[in-house]
């Protein structure tokens, strides 16, 4: 699974932390997010839906091995 | 009471126990209650008090210990650390299953090359459950570290 929310969170100008408050996860897990370690549930990936405000396939995408 | 509901039941149960945790606070008491039973147990192994009762105590104690700092939440409890909890519960669980496999034979091997008197208390379920709660609260904070 491969993300582009760096891309999106840099589009709304949010850092890590921000965007950590606004879906209530630490930093930590979403840099682990951003870096592809944690693939995150199907809750949270609708709540930075909600964030974004695009769906979830927009910043979402399947890899090759998946 | 038909099978749906018996099903139901004790999904929901079983879904209410495994969410069982303890505030964060807990945490930091569980650390304390450890250090304190180590220290005593170091202390009494050099004083005449060191009955056998007193070392039962102590071994419940300190499971007790690493159970309440095991069963912690952290300041933010969220989806990835249930995750990391949930791996590093496996893992402990694993490797406890291992050890109880293998320290016998590692005692028997002990007994044939050095000739040394396998003890009757040499390996106890304390071992083995002191072992897997270590086990697991350290590869919980390497994970947590790691992440």
């Amino acid at each position: 699974m491969e993300n582009t929310i760096k891309v999106e969170r840099a589009i709304l100008n949010l850092t890590q932390g921000d965007l950590a408050e606004k879906i209530g996860v630490s930093r930590q897990t979403i840099n682990s997010i951003e870096a592809n370690r944690y693939v995150p549930s199907t809750v949270l990936a609708l709540k930075l839906s909600k964030v974004f405000g695009k769906p979830v396939n927009d910043f979402f995408k399947l890899s090759e091995g998946d | 009471m038909n099978a749906k509901k018996i099903i139901k039941c004790e999904r929901s149960k079983i879904e209410k126990w495994s969410q069982f945790q303890l505030n964060n606070h807990w945490k930091i008491k569980g650390i304390i209650f450890c250090f304190i039973i180590f220290v005593a147990t170091i202390v009494l192994k050099f004083n005449e008090v060191n009955t056998e009762w007193v070392r039962f105590g102590f071994r419940k104690a300190l499971l007790v210990g690493l159970l309440v700092i095991a069963l912690s939440k952290e300041k933010t409890e969220d989806e990835m650390i249930v995750s990391l909890r949930a791996k590093s519960f496996r893992l402990a669980f694993i490797l406890a299953v291992l050890y109880a496999l293998i320290q016998p034979i590692v005692d028997v091997l002990v007994f044939n090359l050095l000739g040394k008197p396998i003890s009757s208390s040499s390996f106890s379920y304390f071992q083995v459950l002191s072992f897997m709660l270590i086990i697991q609260i350290m590869f919980f904070e390497v994970l947590k570290r790691n992440r």
